[in-house]
């Protein structure tokens, strides 16, 4: 890799390694390799989100032409978000596209990220399913996004209806994670959940 | 009052000079705000396919040479602390680079790496879509262009020191 990206990344590291956002436990960078190439992100779930109490983590692949290309990230941990895949953890935010800046870090990245679970974009999705259920149901959302925080980021507990409905699926030999995402697609009604999963 | 051509944005017609009626075409399109109503609703339908060009190399040339004074002070692009007195790049907006940091940069996209101030650049038609972007700005907006902008317009003295932020729009 090129010079310059590895003695950023190496400046940065400390950087957020020192910063008062570590100290509170909001955000966290790891090495997944010896060449800085490959990092660990984790962010906490904002307070007054559904995603409060949930760790996420996210995969930080850096390119060579660093910090003037942006750095690939994307969650490694499953979440319910309009602008976040449901199934590839892919993200849709201009900083980590055209609207990159030499001189954002990682710790301005990850800090961009949580402030994206804070404020949604459903305009511009990444996940249409999530997206409409946002601007449709909102509070089913709220519901579904807590739920997936509980179920994939260790976030407290929520809806015991939604456990049941997963549950009766599973009974009849459906995966459960399969469930989790019909039941979420089709706002927690197990008939219609049940049918996109056997037609 | 402003002359007819200018405000036209054309050339009266050489002796025995045929108008070019699709380009008037064009350009009647382009003046009513057709073109920046195309370009926004592409950038909503393909974000990132059309980045900002590259700096002009005027506006490269153009850049001041100062030296860093304050102490701890680093360049944003490689985050390594100046030297002491070190030669550095400085661009309109008062944010300061080292050259080799900053030419790559600019060499790829016209904007300030901390504060996305805009460098003129060699692209006839990103600049003709700036210009009706602002037009566009100014029917809308209140005037809260900030003060490095009004610097460029020979509005302020210039002079960039530790000044911070600024914006004349506010209270």
């Amino acid at each position: 890799m090129a010079n310059i990206a590895v003695q950023r990344i190496k400046r940065e590291f400390k950087e957020v390694v020192r910063s008062e956002e570590v100290a509170k436990c909001a955000i966290k960078v790891e090495l997944v390799n010896d060449n800085y190439t490959e990092l660990k992100g984790e962010i906490s779930g904002p307070p007054d989100t559904p995603y409060e109490g949930g760790n996420f983590v996210l995969e930080i692949k850096v390119p060579e032409t660093y910090p003037f290309n942006p750095p690939k990230v994307k969650f490694m941990t499953k979440i319910w978000h309009p602008n976040i895949s449901s199934v590839t953890g892919a993200i849709c935010l201009d900083i980590l596209k055209d609207q990159w800046a030499a001189a954002m870090t990682l710790r301005t990245v990850l800090l961009s990220l949580q402030a994206l679970l804070s404020a949604a974009e459903p305009d511009d999705p990444q996940d249409a399913v999530v997206a409409r259920q946002f601007k449709e149901n909102p509070d089913i959302f709220w519901l579904t996004a807590k739920h997936w925080s509980h179920a994939y980021a260790g976030a407290p507990k929520s809806y015991p209806e939604f456990d049941a409905k997963i549950k009766r699926l599973v009974d009849i030999g459906v995966d459960e994670h399969r469930a989790r995402v019909a039941l979420s697609s089709y706002n927690w009604d197990l008939e219609k959940a049940t049918e996109s999963i056997f037609s | 009052m402003a002359c007819y051509y200018d405000e036209h944005n054309c050339k009266p017609l050489a002796y025995g000079e045929q108008p070019d009626e699709l380009l008037h075409l064009a350009r009647l399109l382009l003046d009513t705000g057709v073109g920046i109503e195309l370009q926004i609703e592409f950038e909503r339908l393909f974000p990132g396919e059309r980045g900002k060009p590259p700096a002009s190399k005027a506006a490269i040339s153009k850049l001041k040479t100062v030296k860093s004074f304050s102490e701890g002070e680093k360049c944003p692009i490689c985050l390594k602390e100046y030297e002491e007195g070190e030669v550095v790049k400085q661009l309109p907006c008062c944010h300061k680079f080292h050259f080799s940091c900053v030419l790559p940069w600019l060499g790829k996209t016209n904007t300030c790496p901390v504060c996305r101030h805009e460098l003129d650049t060699d692209d006839q038609d990103y600049e003709e879509y700036k210009r009706q972007k602002l037009q566009l700005g100014n029917y809308s907006q209140v005037d809260n262009t900030p003060d490095f902008h009004r610097e460029d317009l020979g509005l302020n003295s210039g002079h960039c020191h530790s000044r911070k932020w600024s914006f004349s729009g506010l209270p």
